[in-house]
């Protein structure tokens, strides 16, 4: 489990500054939404360089991949994917509040994931004493080759990844997607200082 | 006298964030569950006064843990403390019984505070 | 190692302290000099703030727009959708984007190079920030980014590329399929018929006599008749047949949910249509015949290549037993 090495306790940090970014996260969105949000304990897998486009075909209806950069103090920065399955494309229009003919489908996909993953690590970045930029959104071609060419001229080498399986459920709608942070070395160091200095606090 | 105390909550981190939130003196009585079976078993066979409760849990979650403590109609007071802070949710704990909602990261004073208000400190 | 000392700490240097108004003329200068437009909204979505790139390129008058609604404004926006995302931004208190390849740009701004673009307005790339003051209300940061040149660019590309691969699937004297994107398509008819138990049938077939045939009228009128007889078998396919130029006068055509009855009764048309239409090369008649082979795909074959070597077999006696005619593949077993 532990590929990139963190302590049980890190582990455990971790997992707990997760489901709070990801508890007011569903709920900025419940409120935005206009709906409930429910949300299952997302689990938490560390993914290794060389095995993330293994991980990614295994998933046999995958639809699409959102990447977007983000960067913040202290060296925390990296790269969200969030990848969505295909019979969950139909109806994100209606949850957004959007008429479906106001926007592409690209446009949806891509609104919903930056919507996700700013809320989500927004509220984790707070709890870090962080504060985290991002950039615009980027719909990746759905054909592997270019995911895996993708993954490979990343701006930074990451070692591993940190594969959040989200799974939102929305009142009469359900919704799900794995958010995937790609995480560069120098970050992980960093976000492991971060742990700890936490966990001193206790 | 301190009171009997139960935590219970999957996150070795959470737990600890209850347990110094609590009164110097309360701390030696204070009883650990990891899971809601866990907790539902010390609940059964010891007399809690005070349960703190995590909702999102791996096998029997909060939830299940409130519809069991009404099922076996054990009196305890339940502070619900959880990552999940939808009014919904909120409500939902209420009508199960629970006396207070806290959202985490749990605040030491909010805590005290809570147990104020229901007499219990 | 890292510096982990958060950059919010006031930093402590020698140099004397700049006054505010000073601070705030460099960050209008800059505001206004910056080859992107910046606009700033209440939470009501009036315009509070603009910068000098977009008074220049809407040519408006500043003491009009100051206090406007942005529609009001701009009344081009899509009123519905950006009211959404605005509110987004606000109440999310998170950024939001908008790339020109899913809108080619929100506002109506002329770009500077008429020529050599596809659309009068300014491609944009939008970004909506949240900012937070010490006023109660939040306000929105729309930054509007020039990308023309991307985007111009970007569509020359994929015009190109799109050529590119047109070009690479097509042969080209015949303007069939070549070779090697007709193998890729038995490679998928192959596997989609394994699949759902499918009857899936090949021709292949030769023009008889080619050699002959060049050395008589030359190898323009070789190209001549290939390219003839290719455009006369095109015009007898369904459309979800494949037909692609196999080698030099060999041509294939791969016949999705067909047996070999219906490959043979297709394959015995083409062989009787080409020998009885008379081609002219240079005022002269030329008289072509075609010899076919014909498989239907059986439990035998473990791989499509096994399917073309079947097909290949029943040409091969179509030819020695005297061509211009069809033989099937199931005559090779009995």
């Amino acid at each position: 489990m532990n590929e990139f090495h963190l302590t049980e306790d890190q582990q455990d940090c971790l997992q707990e500054l997760i489901n709070i970014a990801m508890g007011q996260a569903s709920d900025q969105l419940a409120r935005y939404l206009d709906t409930f949000v429910y949300l299952k304990v997302p689990s938490i897998e560390s993914v290794e360089a060389k095995d993330l486009m293994k991980t990614l075909s295994q998933q046999k209806n995958t639809m699409a991949v959102v990447s977007q950069g983000f960067f913040g103090y202290e060296g925390i920065r990296g790269e969200s994917l969030l990848v969505y399955q295909e019979e969950d494309s139909g109806r994100i229009a209606d949850l957004l509040g959007y008429e479906p003919d106001e926007l592409s489908q690209d446009e949806q996909l891509i609104d919903i994931s930056s919507i996700l993953t700013t809320t989500f690590l927004n509220v984790f970045a707070q709890q870090i004493d962080n504060r985290l930029s991002y950039n615009a959104p980027k719909l990746l071609p759905n054909v592997q080759e270019i995911l895996s060419e993708h993954l490979q001229q990343m701006p930074f080498t990451w070692e591993l990844a940190l594969k959040v399986n989200i799974n939102y459920q929305v009142t009469d709608y359900s919704f799900n997607c794995n958010m995937i942070l790609l995480i560069p070395e120098t970050a992980i160091t960093n976000i492991k200082h971060v742990l700890d200095r936490i966990l001193e606090e206790y | 006298m301190s009171p009997s105390v139960l935590i219970c909550d999957d996150s070795n981190m959470a737990r600890k964030q209850v347990l110094r939130s609590l009164p110097e003196e309360w701390k030696d009585s204070v009883q650990i569950a990891c899971n809601g079976a866990e907790a539902l078993t010390i609940l059964r066979d010891n007399s809690i006064e005070i349960l703190f409760l995590d909702l999102t849990m791996p096998g029997i979650d909060g939830i299940g843990v409130l519809q069991g403590i009404q099922k076996l109609k054990l009196n305890c007071s339940v502070f619900v403390i959880s990552a999940d802070i939808q009014p919904e949710m909120q409500n939902k704990v209420k009508a199960l019984g629970a006396k207070e909602f806290m959202r985490k990261p749990v605040q030491a004073d909010a805590l005290l505070n809570n147990l104020q208000l229901h007499g219990l400190l | 190692m890292l510096d982990i000392t958060a950059p919010t700490t006031e930093k402590t240097t020698n140099v004397p302290a700049i006054n505010e108004l000073v601070l705030e003329q460099i960050n209008s200068q800059i505001a206004n000099q910056l080859n992107t437009g910046v606009l700033v909204l209440d939470a009501d979505f009036n315009i509070v703030l603009w910068n000098r790139f977009l008074q220049v390129h809407t040519d408006k008058i500043s003491d009009n727009i100051i206090g406007q609604s942005i529609f009001s404004a701009f009344p081009e926006l899509p009123q519905r959708w950006l009211t959404r995302k605005l509110s987004s931004v606000l109440q999310l208190n998170t950024p939001s984007f908008c790339s020109w390849q899913q809108r080619h740009h929100l506002f109506e701004l002329p770009h500077t190079r008429p020529i050599t673009t596809d659309s009068e307005f300014m491609a944009q790339n939008c970004t909506f920030l949240p900012i937070e003051t010490d006023a109660t209300d939040k306000h929105i940061c729309i930054l509007i980014e020039d990308v023309t040149d991307a985007c111009h660019y970007q569509m020359q590309l994929q015009k190109t590329l799109a050529e590119i691969a047109q070009i690479s699937r097509i042969d080209g004297l015949t303007q069939i399929y070549n070779r090697r994107h007709w193998q890729d398509s038995l490679e998928q008819e192959y596997a989609k018929a394994r699949r759902h138990n499918k009857k899936l049938s090949l021709i292949m077939l030769d023009l008889d006599h080619f050699k002959l045939l060049n050395d008589n009228y030359g190898h323009q009128g070789g190209d001549m008749v290939l390219t003839e007889v290719s455009a006369l078998i095109s015009t007898l396919l369904r459309v979800e047949d494949t037909f692609g130029r196999y080698g030099g006068e060999e041509f294939a055509i791969i016949l999705p949910e067909t047996d070999s009855a219906g490959a043979i009764e297709l394959a015995q048309r083409i062989c009787r249509i080409i020998a009885t239409t008379p081609l002219t090369y240079n005022d002269q008649v030329i008289n072509v015949t075609v010899s076919l082979g014909v498989a239907q795909l059986s439990d035998k074959e473990s791989n499509y290549e096994e399917l073309i070597t079947q097909t290949d077999s029943a040409l091969y006696k179509a030819k020695s037993e005297g061509r211009n005619q069809v033989c099937s593949a199931a005559e090779l077993v009995s």
